[in-house]
């Protein structure tokens, strides 16, 4: 019952959040220079052509009124076409207007998910490995605030948070992939070459969950109820274990929603590094040929993730915290 | 008690400040024997070591302090120097600890039934999960919680503190313990909760026959309930003997100083605090407020927590007026209409003849010249970052009543009038004690000189030392000033010393009130007498724990029950008190009472005239 009330809320919120982003991002795409149909039918083309395909597009009608159109495709999961993809899948070059292929393109929603999944699965092998990193680490440092342990903990998150990702992207591809031959690096031919990019994108967030975990739960060390616990009869690792750490992930777990924000800006500089075919590399393509359908498509379907994920993360949270109102 | 077996052997126990250059000591010499079944009262003011000693008899101690010499023998095993496994195996199963912080003492996350039980499978690991459950809820049931069953599933926060103080009880009883250590147990609850919490210790004492460490602050309360008493001063036993040796016949200098520094509330010499008063300076008419808060875990459902229901009273110039009643009965919600904070719902507040909810912008600010609230808190009611003269200049500054070249003399006046060294004027807060602070606060308020001083528990985080000398400063400041005071206070000893006037609130309504000597004499309302039953004292107190001490708690301000609010814990409730709420009626010349059965037979104080009716009451007091 609980739980119903909560998502019907939180959902409603989500699909304001996401109709202000298309709003945003429609807005500000129409008014910066650049004429689509130009750019679709390619540099070409006389001026009649490009007249005529502002037309069939419905360029110059008044930007609310290709809003609401916009929205009423989206509303039935048509995000529409690519300008300058074709469905083949093929790039093109300076084909002349009137070349066929120019008319097949590719829909926004099949890209997004034909690239997606490749993305989820380098954020989520990050979020493994950056937990792999900072869970020892933080536990030991919270668990020994002033000592060497707590100094490590600050150390390895400064030094991680100093490290610019393309510079250690690179890095560890020479190393590697070029001198020790381990991993592959560039490109995509199955899960072994998601791990190096996943590693950049680990150490990039890490620090965060690092420096989160070593506070709370140093604070959660200092509670009344952690200090009397032993008097209590309880074991130590019990206390750590099932009460100390429990309190502290609270907080790491809401630093998870608010990190997501981390994670895909560096999602977009590692997959161009490491030419992984993921969101990032579409988005930055996207950009630079100014299709704008592509980036519509990639904004909402962001905000989507961030909305879901954040449902989520109040959900988890929750669930470990009754006193949290849902 | 059957002088039995010695359970606890203390020899020589001193414990000290590790890293301290001359090794400050906390406890030194600490002897003592504890037999089977035996309560000890240890008693001493805040710094005596109580706590430390608490503390060491569990070898809970932390760092920086440490065990300097000396032995805690708990049948024929020093504690402090067993190995950590063998300790394990005593400490929670045979020795119970219970401490002054029932909120924060189990996890915020888990329910307290769960907790329970993973202590109680922790220690006694032979223990079936089935068996365990069962001897939680059992115990849970003898500690009088209402429906253990679905409370065991409940979460700390859901309970209240007195509440939660017999959680921790059963806590500490699950494994019936041979020995339980009850540091300062009462010490953050309401009198009358504390009192109930005081009667449990003793009949659970009978039940499973536990010897009790009972540390308190609080020498009534301890005299009411140990066996025999150790009085700490400095870390050092000051005196050992029985409760009523020690109030009959103290040895010791400190015991007598402890004796004579105690508030004394009822006896033939006892004068309460009188007052002429020539005008009205507030009048509060029917009040009441009520916030909306969103219910948990639902859509868009809200509860109307109903924190002041309709409360009328007018103040005197230069009087003393005392709020009392338990924690939850409206009295903060009060001091926040008064002091002009929020606005009421309903009714009005009128200061001098003016109603505060007709003036508006700087009509009202130059109002709230007059009326100057002091909180209870003395850390977290002033700025941390700034030197103490600027604090004082701040309501000047606002409010601009004196040339920018005066302020600095102003300032230095109010401190010396308050008794702060001029040369703090510069200086932060951060070195300040607690009576340092509060008096800070008080010439903040001074410099506007205003006419009402609204003290919300402005005393209560003092220790009595430091409360007496700025009871002294008030009385002094109202001399000098003609300040009018209004004391929201949860303890009768302080109200019972200074205030003229005094209502009783009880769930969002005044249900008493009346002059001082009337109140503490002849209480008409039952819950002023369970209030005044529950206070802990040496003298002789005319309303016994045992008729007039209420069980249960007060009922939710957001379910308001039919009738009068007070009838599911009154003692002498009938039909008719379920059907109204009763109207306030003259009690007696000088109090008004809202029952239905002011003054039921054999209930009432010396002057008692029975039961009446509303007319009658009316013709005797005309």
């Amino acid at each position: 019952m609980f739980i119903l009330g909560f998502l019907c809320r939180r959902l409603f919120q989500g699909i304001v959040i996401i109709f202000l982003v298309t709003f945003l991002i429609f807005t500000l795409l129409r008014v910066v220079p650049g004429d689509p149909a130009r750019l679709i039918v390619g540099g070409m083309a006389p001026d009649e052509v490009v007249a005529e395909k502002a037309k069939e597009l419905g360029l110059h009608d008044p930007i609310p009124l290709q809003f609401v159109r916009y929205l009423g495709d989206l509303v039935q999961g048509d995000l529409g076409n690519s300008f300058i993809r074709p469905k083949s899948g093929a790039s093109f070059g300076g084909s002349a207007y009137d070349d066929p292929t120019r008319g097949e393109r590719a829909e926004v929603l099949g890209l997004i998910v034909d690239h997606l999944p490749l993305t989820l699965q380098l954020a989520a092998l990050a979020i493994l490995f950056s937990l792999l990193i900072s869970l020892p680490l933080g536990i030991a440092g919270g668990l020994n605030p002033g000592r060497w342990q707590d100094r490590l903990a600050f150390f390895s998150g400064s030094i991680f948070v100093s490290v610019p990702n393309f510079w250690l992207g690179i890095v560890l591809s020479l190393l590697f992939s070029v001198k020790l031959g381990w991993l592959p690096s560039i490109g995509y031919k199955g899960f072994i070459y998601t791990v190096l990019p996943a590693l950049v994108l680990a150490i990039e967030v890490a620090p965060f969950v690092i420096r989160t975990l070593t506070v709370s739960l140093a604070q959660v060390m200092q509670e009344e109820f952690i200090a009397i616990a032993p008097i209590r009869g309880l074991s130590r690792w019990r206390i750590v274990m099932a009460h100390a750490l429990r309190n502290a992930s609270v907080p790491v777990m809401n630093l998870f929603g608010i990190q997501l924000g981390t994670l895909l800006g560096g999602v977009l500089v590692v997959e161009y590094i490491f030419d992984y075919p993921g969101l990032g590399l579409l988005t930055i393509n996207a950009v630079l040929q100014r299709d704008f359908p592509l980036i519509q498509g990639i904004a909402i379907c962001i905000s989507a993730i961030f909305v879901i994920i954040n449902i989520i993360v109040d959900l988890a949270a929750t669930a470990v915290d009754p006193r949290l109102e849902y | 008690m059957p002088a039995g077996e010695v359970i606890l052997d203390v020899r020589d126990l001193s414990v000290s400040l590790e890293g301290s250059a001359a090794g400050q000591r906390l406890l030194e010499g600490v002897s003592f024997k504890l037999e089977a079944g035996e309560i000890l009262g240890i008693i001493g003011e805040a710094g005596a070591g109580k706590t430390v000693l608490a503390r060491t008899l569990v070898n809970g101690l932390s760092e920086p302090l440490r065990v300097s010499g000396g032995q805690v023998v708990y049948r024929s095993r020093d504690l402090i120097a067993l190995p950590r496994k063998e300790l394990a195996r005593i400490r929670g199963n045979e020795i119970g600890y219970i401490g002054a912080n029932p909120t924060g003492s189990l996890d915020p996350t888990v329910s307290i039934g769960q907790q329970i039980l993973e202590k109680l499978r922790a220690v006694q690991p032979d223990l079936s999960k089935a068996e365990a459950r069962e001897r939680v809820l059992e115990v849970l049931a003898a500690v009088r919680i209402p429906a253990p069953a679905t409370r065991f599933h409940e979460y700390p926060f859901q309970f209240s503190g007195g509440m939660m103080q017999r959680v921790m009880i059963v806590d500490a009883l699950v494994t019936n313990p041979t020995f339980l250590v009850a540091d300062n147990i009462t010490q953050s609850l309401d009198v009358t909760v504390a009192a109930q919490i005081i009667r449990l210790i003793r009949e659970l004492r009978e039940r499973f026959s536990t010897a009790i460490v009972f540390i308190s602050s609080s020498l009534p309360m301890v005299c009411d309930i140990a066996d025999e008493i150790l009085v700490m001063q400095g870390g050092r036993i000051a005196e050992k003997a029985t409760p009523e040796a020690i109030t009959g016949r103290p040895k010791h200098a400190y015991t007598q100083s402890l004796l004579e520094r105690l508030p004394r509330i009822w006896g033939p010499e006892i004068e309460a605090p009188r007052t002429t008063t020539a005008s009205d300076l507030l009048r509060v008419v029917d009040v009441a407020k009520t916030y909306r808060v969103r219910r948990k875990g639902s859509f868009a459902a809200y509860n109307d927590v109903q924190a002041v229901r309709g409360v009328s009273l007018t103040v005197g110039e230069g009087e003393n007026f005392g709020i009392v009643g338990e924690s939850g009965c409206g009295k903060s919600t009060l001091t926040r209409l008064l002091a002009g904070l929020e606005a009421p719902d309903r009714g009005k507040i009128e200061f001098q003849g003016k109603d505060l909810g007709s003036l508006k912008g700087s009509a009202l600010v130059e109002m709230r010249r007059s009326f100057q609230l002091l909180l209870q808190d003395p850390y977290g009611s002033l700025p941390a970052r700034m030197a103490v003269g600027r604090i004082i200049a701040e309501p000047l500054l606002i409010h601009r009543t004196c040339p920018k070249k005066e302020i600095r003399e102003r300032v230095l006046a109010a401190m010396a009038e308050v008794g702060l060294d001029p040369a703090l004027e510069n200086q932060l807060t951060v070195g300040l004690s607690a009576g340092q602070r509060q008096r800070v606060s008080i010439a903040r308020a001074l410099v506007l000189e205003p006419k009402l001083l609204i003290l919300d528990e402005t005393l209560s985080a003092l220790d009595p030392v430091e409360q007496s000398k700025l009871l002294e400063l008030f009385a002094r400041l109202q001399r000098d000033h003609g300040f009018t005071y209004i004391f929201i206070s949860h303890d009768m000893a302080l109200v019972r010393k200074v205030c003229h006037r005094i209502a009783v609130m009880y769930l969002g309504r005044v249900v008493e009130l009346a002059a001082n000597q009337s109140l503490f004499e002849n209480p008409g309302h039952p819950y002023s007498r369970a209030l005044l039953s529950a206070v802990p004292t040496l003298d002789d107190h005319p309303f016994k724990t045992r008729d007039h001490l209420l069980e249960g708690e007060p009922p939710s301000p957001v379910d308001i029950p039919r009738g009068c609010t007070f009838r599911s814990r009154c003692p002498i409730a009938v039909e008719a008190c379920g059907e109204t709420d009763p109207e306030t009626v003259p009690w007696s010349s000088d109090s008004m009472v809202a029952c239905h059965l002011a003054g039921a037979a054999g209930l009432g104080g010396p002057g008692d005239p029975g039961v009446r009716h509303e007319g009658e009451s009316h013709a005797q007091s005309a």
